[in-house]
Order: C-alpha cells, then structure tokens, then sequence
C-alpha cells in the first residue's frame, strides 16, 4: 500500500515531459516484450532451400523414384580380406580395459571373426529383404528403405520415418521393423527408412553447409514425394534433431514426434535452479527420484563422462577430413572407431572390460553389418562432416534452438543414454508432450539394443495420440 | 569508485604474488618401471649400445603397397584446409611419396648422427649424440638437452644440429647435443604399463644424462619437449643449467593473469604488453577460446580414446600422413587453412616432413605418442608440477605464430630466473624446423646471458 502511495505521489512530481518519456518509454518496452515473447512463440522455422551436387545447378529435381540393391562383389570382399590382413597390430597397455579405446587384444578376436567368418553376402541378402529406393532430391541421391504393413483387414496403416546417426545407420532398424508393420492388432506401420545424406547409400553434399535443417528439409520432400501428407517420426542421436527440425518445419505434416534422445541446448536459470535444488527438493523442481538417480552426481556423470566420451565429437567438428582420412583405408581403423562407441555408449561400465561387453547385446554379424555400409560406401568423412556443418553457428543461436516445438511428443527415457533430460527441462522446448517412460533398460543405440522396449513405447505413444485406448 | 576498486585489486594481487613466490617447492617423483610383466631381479643394464636405422625392401613395397590403396575422399568445394587436410593436395602428397620420395636416402641422412639406445626404467630410449667435431684448443663443449613434441621427432632437430655443433661465428657456443626420443616416439620403446607422464620422462631423461657423464647441462624444448624440460628442472634444479622454451602455455591461472586479461587492450603498458601480445591475445573470445576450440579436438580425442584414434593411422601411411602433416600446417600459421595446399611447402620440404611420418610409420608408434596425452591429462588440469615454478635461468623464445601465446609478464609468472624474453621475427610451432637460424641464434643469446652472469 505504501509503495502504491509513494509510486503515485512520484508520478504526480513529474512534469508533463517527463510523464510522456515514461509514456512512451512503458509502451516501447511492452511492446519489445511483446514482439520477443510472440517471436519465441513461433510455430515453426522457415523451409528454406538448397542444392548440393557438383558445381552449378542446371537441371531440376528428377522427381523419379528408381528401385535399388545393394550389392557386392567377389574384389569387394577380397579387398577388405587384403586390408584386414596387413592390419598392424599395437599392443595394449596392461590392464586398460577399453579406457583408452577399443582394446586391441579383443580387437584381434573381433578382425578374426570378420576374417574368417563373416559372410558379406549373406548380410547383403539380408538388408535386400526391404525394399530400397533412391530418388533425386536438391542434387543428391537420397536412399531410403521401404517398408508397407502386409494388408490386414481392420487395421489401421499409419505412415512413419525412422531416422538414424551416428555411427549408426537404418541397418540399426532392422529389428524393429517387423515389430512395426507386421503386426496382429489394429495398429500397423508403413515405415520410411532413409540413410542421412553422405552416410551409406545415400549421396554425400559436394557443397559446404549441409546440416540437419537441410536433412529435414530433404526428408520432408521425399515424404511428400512418397505421397504422405501426414506421417508419424521417430529418431535418436542426429535422427532426433533432424525430426525435430521436420516437425518445426512442417508441424502440420506431423502427427506424432517420438525421441528417444533428448539434447538439452537451452539451460538458463532454470537448469541451473533445478541443478541445485535438484539433489535435495526433487518435488520442488518437478523431478522425480528416477531423475535425480540418472543425473546427480551431476558434475562426475554429465560433465566429466561427457568431457571423456566427446573427443570424437570435437574432432569431428573441426577436422572431419582428417579425423577420417586414415578409417577409410583401414577397414580395422573404421571397426575400432565405429564399435568403440557401440560398446560405451550401451553402457558407460563397459569401459572398464577388457571386451567392452560388446556381445552382451549385440551379435559381431549386426555390428560389422552396420561397419560394412560405412566400408563399402566409403562414407566415413562425409558422414563426420555432418558434425561440423551443426557447429559452425553456434547450436544455441540457430533458429531452431530458438523456436518451440509444437505437435505431440513423446520420450522413451532410456537408463544408459548419454544424457538424461527430465520432463520439466523438456517442456521448456516440447509444448505437447503426451508421454514420457523410464525405459527399464537400454542405451543409446536403443532400436538396436531393445528394438521390443522402443517398439512398445513408441506404439503406446501412437495410440495416446490416436485416441485409442489400450 | 572503479580506480579504488582498481588499486584494491592491484594490491592484493601483487600480495598474492609475493606469498606465491616464497612457496618454492621441488617437484617430487618416484621410481618407475614400465616393461612388460614385472621388473626382473638384478640390476638394470645400463649400457649403451649404437644404434642404426635401417630399412629394408620389404618395408619400402608395403608402404607403397599400401599408399596405392588409398581410396580417397575429394574434399568439399572451396574448403581448402578448412575441413582438415584437402583431399586434392593430398594426392599430390601421396604420389610424390610414392613414387619420388627416396627413403633409403633418408634413412642414411638420418644416419650421419651417431643414434644410441640405452634401457631405463625397463625400456629402451633411444637418442642422438652430436659432439662438434672441430672445437679449438682449451675449449669445451656445452651439453644440452633438446627434447621434441607430438607430432614432431628429433629429426626436427637435424636442420639446428650444425648450427649447434659447429657454430660460424667464433665467439658463439658450441653445443654437445643430445636428442632423445620421448618413450612411445619413435625408436624409443613404448611403456607397456599406464601412467607414463611428462615428469616419468623428464625422470628417464635425467637418468640419461646422469648416465652419459652430464652432471649439469642445458635444456631446450617446445610443445611436449617443453613440458619435460620443465618437469626436468623442476626435479633436479641443480642439473638443469638453463632452460630455454620455445612454447610457454598458461598452466596456472592466477588473479595477476585475470587482470591483464580484463585490462590488457586498454592498459597494455600496465602489464608490459607489446603490440604483439595485444594483437595476438585480443579480442578475448575469438583468440583464447573459438580459435583454441576449432584447433585442439585432436588432443580431445588422443586425452581420452588414444587407442581407438590411432588404430587406423597405424595401417594407412597416407591417413598418418594426413593427420601428421595437417598439423605442420595449420600450426606454422592458421592462415593457412584457406589455402588449397595449406601453405605446407612453403617453410618445409616434402622430403623433411615424410621423413618424420615414416618415422612414426616405420616403428608403428602413433598410438603410443597418442597415449602420452592421455597419460598427462589423468589427473586432470592442475597436476602438481603446475603449481610449482621453474626456478632455474630460462629463456623464452616467443614465435609470432605459435599456438597460444606468452607474454613476458605470463612467463614470468612460472619461470622465476626468467632471463631473457624474445620476441622472434618470424615462425610458428615446429620453430627448431622452420626457422632454425633463428632459434640458434636465441640460443646463443640465452647461454651468454646465463654464462655472462657466471
């Protein structure tokens, strides 16, 4: 009450000028606040263009969609047996685990095993149990697999794009491709399987600049090729930013969003509140104790494991070139590279074993499969490349990291990704999330590892947003 | 208000600075061993065998087996060396390497030096001995100590050995020169056990030149040599006679520090800057932490993954020589990351710089080099020997185009008989290599500062 008298007997003491600058000066900041808080409220990011094949653009698009196989060949697999053979072996350190990196004592057991046992053309066969396409979109080659639902009376057949990353590709959808479109329920998918443009199949950008803004746009122009106006998403690593980037660009294309990575990229007071209060008054931050079991110690687990398992990533970010120059020549380099991160990033304990627990959850034929489409298609430096063209603007800065996220949204929250993201901190960014699990096991690679979970979790989402119930 | 704040700020870091200095500590160490398995029983062998490099056939047509295997990547359009080492230019590399580069021939250059190898802490170091070969009546020889970095070797020593050894002008010093390879370099065996740090090396180096009747000595280093020289004189002040750098990072950052950072462009004189200093360290952000961030993921990957980054270096000698020479790039000046062939034979031949990649390649040790930034960053940041200042005669010799730059006022902050501070004409950071006139020419300068004092 005092301060109401005191502000009005203030105002009364002003002059007339002065009253009209604080007029005026009251209605220019409510209306820079107004237009800052419309701009964040923005529904979606600009489209924007590209054309990224050789030299200048002289033809259009070729909207044509050509059938594809992969194949191999008798010099193929001779060529990586030579290379596998001249591999110059370095002995490890004693008792390191995989500290250091992939252990060379087990790396031998695992270049044996491709060797000798290893069948490239069984594989082959098996990824052309899909069927693949390339189509030409802004100058590249973009591949993608293909999969319709078997045609089910009373089924319902919802369109869906799975995309991949790092090192991983839509080989790591194998498994839960069936879980999805050959199913006996009322729910069944038509999924879309696209490789990123510069990894495997798909062709690698000749032009500098190519980031996930770009992919999104790409891969929303092969759906609306396709014919699908409206389509669900699922992605984890890279997978998650591009279909988050498709959702901003076209939130009325997308019904559903599901992640099962979360980047945080705008922390703030917030974060920093919650850090704090975190550990002591979870409830008080909107965190629950599975939270606060994944984050804290916060500083050991999220910024020193983080510091120690993102070497590649600031390599890549600066120097792709030569970060991959060498893995392209030495197929033993690209296994060791590619499967280190199989091995951490399912769970970080794996570090301390001399064979990274590799086996535990997947078999040497999936994990040199995956390393076989970086081989053959020489892809390795276009596909690090990608690293440096989402670091060259500051990440926080670019339009995306500033504009919300507007369709449904839901999070399968798996123990052993490399970042854990609670529900409060992923409403600053997600205005529709309609569910977020704890998934009971899994890491980073989680349609790879616990295709079955995400399947589940993912389906569960879906009808959330279909309004079925269960 | 701001100037008292100011005064107040002043003053107690000059206090600050005055209680840092009365607390100089040794650094301490212990024994090490680092051969496979356990040590054996009995006494070490401690002599001294000659050493040859060799080559053969064999290894000369698996390398170029090998290279004809490339299969390269073209690089983007208009990235130059932007991306890292350009894939056009890379080519040009390889075929020259493949078909011109003599490697017997340098085998024997690298010959015309008397290498050694000896066994400490159960591994076997190998090294270089350069005695003068003409040195008047009465007179003798200097001993020092040059230690090389990563990705260099003591071959980036040849070109200054002469200058050393046998120096044109009769009143200049002249050197007896040893030139180690750090263990896990070259042919120098690699440990087998982990924690094989800068201060193990500088240990093994001391016992070296105990070994070899030095009892007091000079040191000289850059990059990873200039760390164990440091470490060298921080162990055993009374060996090292001198020490002379060629790189000086910040380790400690103290309150002195923090202010000349804040104050520095607008009072440079306040804290000694020269033009130089100003140019080089402001503005702030894009020089001390965009320019570092795009330059050192290299050390990000090799401080944590050395085994996996090296794995595929170790089969393909044009990938090495890519992540190698890359380097000689970008670190003798970062302009040329614009240019298509990264302005790598402008300071340096083909010749000299595949002869330090095959000597990574001939003995199979990248991965090792890799490790010994691993080992160093175990502790993290603030080892102990950070915290501890040099107290024996150092001279610094500051390239205009080195990595991260020092001035005097930060050079003095760890380097308390900082005797002489040059700022060199031109050069970066394989300074011995591409300018040794000038580093020589320092050297000398440095050693008749230190003995002028005697």
């Amino acid at each position: 009450m005092q301060a109401v008298e005191a502000i009005q007997k203030a105002l009364q003491e002003l002059d007339r000028p002065k009253l009209q600058l604080l007029a005026l000066s009251s209605v220019g900041i409510g209306l820079t606040y107004f237009l800052v808080w419309r701009r964040k409220a923005k529904k979606s990011i600009p489209l924007g263009d590209g054309w990224w094949g050789h030299g200048q653009q002289t033809l259009r698009d070729d909207n044509k969609i050509y059938p594809f196989k992969v194949e191999t060949s008798e010099d193929e697999i001779n060529d990586l047996h030579r290379r596998i053979d001249q591999m110059r072996y370095t002995e490890p350190l004693e008792d390191c685990g995989f500290q250091y990196g992939f252990n060379s004592n087990y790396l031998q057991k695992v270049v044996s095993y491709w060797r000798n046992q290893f069948d490239w053309k069984k594989q082959v066969a098996k990824l052309n149990e899909y069927p693949h396409f390339k189509t030409n979109i802004e100058g590249l080659d973009v591949h993608f697999v293909h999969v319709r639902a078997p045609h089910r009376p009373g089924q319902k057949v919802l369109p869906l794009m799975l995309v991949h990353g790092w090192p991983g590709s839509f080989f790591e959808f194998y498994k839960i491709l069936p879980l999805l479109t050959d199913t006996k329920d009322d729910l069944a998918f038509e999924v879309i399987c696209p490789s990123i443009p510069g990894y495997g199949f798909s062709e690698a950008p000749h032009k500098q600049g190519f980031c996930s803004l770009d992919a999104a746009r790409i891969f929303l122009k092969l759906m609306e090729r396709l014919g699908f106006n409206k389509f669900y998403l699922q992605g984890g690593d890279w997978g998650s930013l591009i279909t988050t980037n498709m959702a901003q660009m076209k939130p009325q294309c997308v019904s559903g969003l599901h992640l099962n990575m979360l980047a945080v990229t705008k922390g703030g007071v917030g974060m920093l509140l919650s850090l704090i209060i975190g550990p002591y008054l979870p409830f008080l931050v909107g965190f629950t104790r599975e939270d606060v079991r994944r984050l804290f110690p916060y500083f050991e687990k999220n910024v020193y494991d983080l510091l120690m398992e993102s070497g590649y990533m600031h390599i890549q970010g600066t120097k792709p070139d030569t970060a991959g120059c060498g893995l392209n020549d030495s197929p033993v380099g690209l296994a060791a590279y590619i499967l280190e991160k199989f091995s951490t990033w399912t769970d970080r304990k794996n570090r301390d074993l001399e064979d990274g627990d590799l086996e535990k959850k997947y078999s040497l034929d999936d994990l040199l499969t995956n390393v076989m489409i970086y081989w053959t298609t020489r892809s390795i430096i276009p596909s690090m490349r990608f690293y440096k063209e989402n670091f060259k603007t500051n990440p926080q800065n670019r339009v995306d990291a500033r504009t919300g996220i507007f369709v449904p949204m839901g999070h399968a929250a798996f123990p052993n990704e490399l970042m854990h993201c609670p529900l409060p901190w992923a409403r600053w960014r997600f205005k529709d999330i309609r569910s977020y699990s704890y998934m009971p096991r899994g890491g980073h690679f989680a349609a790879f590892e616990e295709p079955r979970l995400l399947a589940e979790d993912f389906v569960k989402f879906v009808r959330k947003v279909e309004g079925k119930k269960r | 208000m701001l100037l008292e704040v100011l005064l107040a700020l002043v003053l107690g870091a000059v206090v600050l600075l005055v209680l840092r200095r009365s607390k100089a500590a040794v650094l301490k160490t212990e024994d090490g061993w680092w051969g496979a398995g356990s040590p054996p029983a009995g006494a070490e062998d401690e002599s001294i065998r000659p050493f040859q490099v060799e080559t053969s056939r064999e290894e000369i047509e698996d390398l170029q087996r090998r290279i004809d295997q490339t299969r390269p990547v073209p690089s983007l359009e208009d990235s130059q060396f932007n991306y890292g080492f350009n894939s056009t230019y890379l080519q040009k590399v390889a075929a020259y390497w493949r078909n011109e580069f003599d490697w017997s021939k340098q085998v024997d250059k690298l010959n015309q030096y008397p290498h050694f190898k000896t066994k400490i802490e159960g591994i076997d170091v190998h090294y270089v001995h350069v005695k003068p070969k003409n040195l008047p009546e009465g007179r003798t020889a200097v001993p020092l100590i040059m230690v090389h970095g990563w990705p260099g070797s003591f071959y980036e020593f040849y070109g200054i050995l002469p200058l050393l050894t046998e120096p044109a002008n009769a009143d200049d010093v002249a050197f007896e020169v040893i030139c180690p390879s750090i263990p896990g370099y070259g042919f120098s065996e690699a440990p087998r056990k982990k924690g094989f740090n800068s201060v193990c090396a500088a240990r093994v180096f001391l016992k070296l030149m105990r070994r070899l009747g030095f009892g007091r000595f000079y040191a000289q280093g850059g990059d990873w040599g200039w760390q164990i020289t440091t470490n060298m004189a921080q162990l055993d002040p009374t060996a090292v006679k001198g020490l002379h750098i060629n790189f000086a990072p910040v380790e400690n950052v103290g309150p002195l520090l923090i202010l000349s950072i804040l104050l520095g462009r607008r009072f440079p004189g306040l804290f000694g800057f020269t033009e130089l200093d100003v140019k080089r360290l402001y503005p702030r952000v894009e020089k001390m932490l965009v320019e570092p961030l795009k330059e050192t993921g290299y050390f990000h990957i090799q401080a944590t993954k050395p085994d996996t980054a090296g794995r595929g270096l170790n089969d393909s000698p044009v990938g090495l020589a890519a992540y190698i020479l890359e380097k000689f790039s970008t670190w003798t000046d970062h302009e040329f990351r614009n240019l298509e062939d990264g302005g790598l034979e402008r300071k340096f031949s083909l010749e000299d710089l595949l002869t330090n990649v095959m000597i990574y390649w001939t003995t199979g040790s990248i991965t090792s080099s890799m490790r010994f930034y691993k080992e160093n960053f175990a502790k993290g940041f603030y080892p102990p020997h950070a915290r501890i200042p040099v107290t024996v005669p150092t001279g610094v010799a500051a390239f205009p185009n080195e990595l991260m730059h020092t001035p005097k006022l930060w050079a003095k902050q760890k380097n308390h008989k900082l005797k002489t501070y040059t700022t060199m004409a031109r050069g970066g950071h394989f300074a011995a290599m591409e300018e040794p006139g000038l580093m020589a020419q320092d050297i000398q300068k440095f050693i008749k500062v230190v003995e002028g004092k005697k």
